[in-house]
């Protein structure tokens, strides 16, 4: 298996009102290779009021639950765009292809259904490519931090780089998810414990 | 613990408080905002409530928010309810006020002392700064927004027209504090290199994390029990 899939823990959301199948899948899932955080929910608004606070990377659902609400699983589509959708047949449903990115039925192998999956988060891995797990902060981000943690307004910022307002923001936003650290005071303190600025500097 | 964690199960009033409080000890810290006694025998939610004047609806509702769980919005609570609420969130405060954050304070004060690295004391005047602002916010909601929620409730003539004040400014007023004590985290887990000590390091972070958790349903109940409330009623 792709090494990738054991290293990344992967957030996947089960969308399946019968306890027996969501805690059958719970359980293929955790005995897997996959290296994943499972969340449950019985009815599609229960899901769409967990998509207010997160993004899992994937949602197993019974197709049935989409029956007759083609329309909102489309617009979440266009709001959630990184989710990928894996339908459960259960029987002889009509197919909503359209609405899956894969599909595996019922009364597939574990290791059918744990493949179907895996493709998925191969293919998910793929287009995250350029994501790091590294959080050390590029040359262009210090300089950057440097000015914040100096007062200086992204104008004046961008103004010393050479660079426009709108890419200061953007390393800013960068800087804050890489550090965990969004107001100026603990920049401050994360710059000097990086001795990216001295003490003495800043007074 | 995860915060957004989906209960299995609904709370219900015929459940034993002291059954909830093992699947969930942090509802000591509800149970202690809404004044209720925390040796609660073998009594159910029911009898709790209706020994403590408190609506089930609102607790069930409140202890659901402390177990991750958002129940729809749907149900509305009478004017008693909203009362009982802000009397609660006063309670909170007096828990940040005078518990929480100064026991964070001592711990950062200790930890200074350990070490006497620059970083500590930056650490320490983060921290001062950061408990200023927090004191300013509880000030202002315990002196400005709570007696304009209770005159509203109380039914005083006109309070929303005769005063400037309203529901949307309130939220709009409602500043992020959780803000800054992510950053705290972030500076403890990911950066600031402190040997051993581990008690007073294990300490300071537990206590961290019982603050973000209440301070976050803190603000769920603000957002989804308060302001709805005085919007309705602004707009009676």
């Amino acid at each position: 298996m792709n090494k990738t899939l054991q290293r990344t823990q992967q957030h996947i959301v089960i969308l399946e009102a019968s306890k027996i199948i969501s805690e059958g899948l719970y359980d293929i899932l955790y005995r897997s290779e996959i290296n994943c955080k499972i969340d449950h929910c019985d009815t599609l608004d229960e899901l769409f009021e967990l998509l207010e606070t997160k993004t899992p990377h994937i949602l197993i659902t019974n197709s049935m639950q989409f029956l007759n609400r083609e329309k909102e699983i489309k617009k979440t589509r266009k709001t959630h765009p990184n989710i990928h959708i894996v339908g459960m047949d259960c029987m002889h449903m009509p197919k909503m292809n359209s609405l899956f990115d894969a599909s595996f039925s019922l009364y597939d192998s574990e290791e059918q259904i744990i493949q179907t999956i895996s493709k998925l988060f191969e293919k998910l891995s793929f287009a995250h490519q350029t994501k790091t797990d590294d959080d050390s902060l590029s040359d262009r981000e210090i300089e950057v931090l440097t000015g914040i943690v100096n007062g200086h307004s992204n104008k004046e910022i961008a103004e010393s780089l050479n660079i426009s307002v709108h890419t200061v923001v953007t390393h800013r936003k960068n800087i804050a998810a890489k550090t965990g650290i969004r107001s100026q005071s603990g920049l401050t303190i994360y710059a000097i414990s990086k001795e990216i600025i001295s003490i003495d500097d800043f007074s | 613990m995860n915060m957004h964690y989906h209960s299995k199960y609904r709370i219900n009033p015929e459940m034993k408080m002291i059954h909830l409080l093992e699947e969930n000890h942090l509802l000591l810290l509800m149970l202690q905002h809404f004044e209720i006694d925390f040796r609660v025998g073998d009594s159910t939610i029911a009898q709790l409530c209706k020994e403590y004047d408190i609506s089930e609806n609102l607790f069930i509702r409140i202890a659901n928010l402390y177990s991750g769980v958002r129940v729809a919005n749907n149900t509305s609570f009478s004017k008693k309810d909203v009362l009982r609420v802000i009397n609660f969130l006063k309670n909170s405060h007096t828990y940040y006020r005078s518990d929480k954050y100064p026991q964070i304070r001592n711990f950062i004060f200790q930890l200074k002392q350990n070490h006497p690295d620059k970083e500590l004391k930056l650490l320490e005047q983060f921290f001062d700064e950061y408990f200023a602002e927090v004191l300013e916010h509880l000030n202002y909601e315990d002196t400005i927004a709570f007696p304009y929620f209770i005159a509203l409730l109380e039914n005083k003539e006109n309070t929303a027209a005769s005063t400037n004040y309203s529901s949307d400014e309130y939220s709009e007023h409602h500043t992020d504090i959780e803000l800054k004590l992510k950053d705290l985290k972030s500076l403890l887990l990911k950066h600031l290199k402190i040997n051993d000590d581990w008690m007073l390091r294990r300490q300071l972070l537990f206590a961290l994390y019982e603050l973000e958790y209440d301070l976050y349903i803190h603000s769920l109940i603000e957002e989804t029990i308060l302001i709805p409330a005085g919007i309705g009623i602004e707009n009676e």
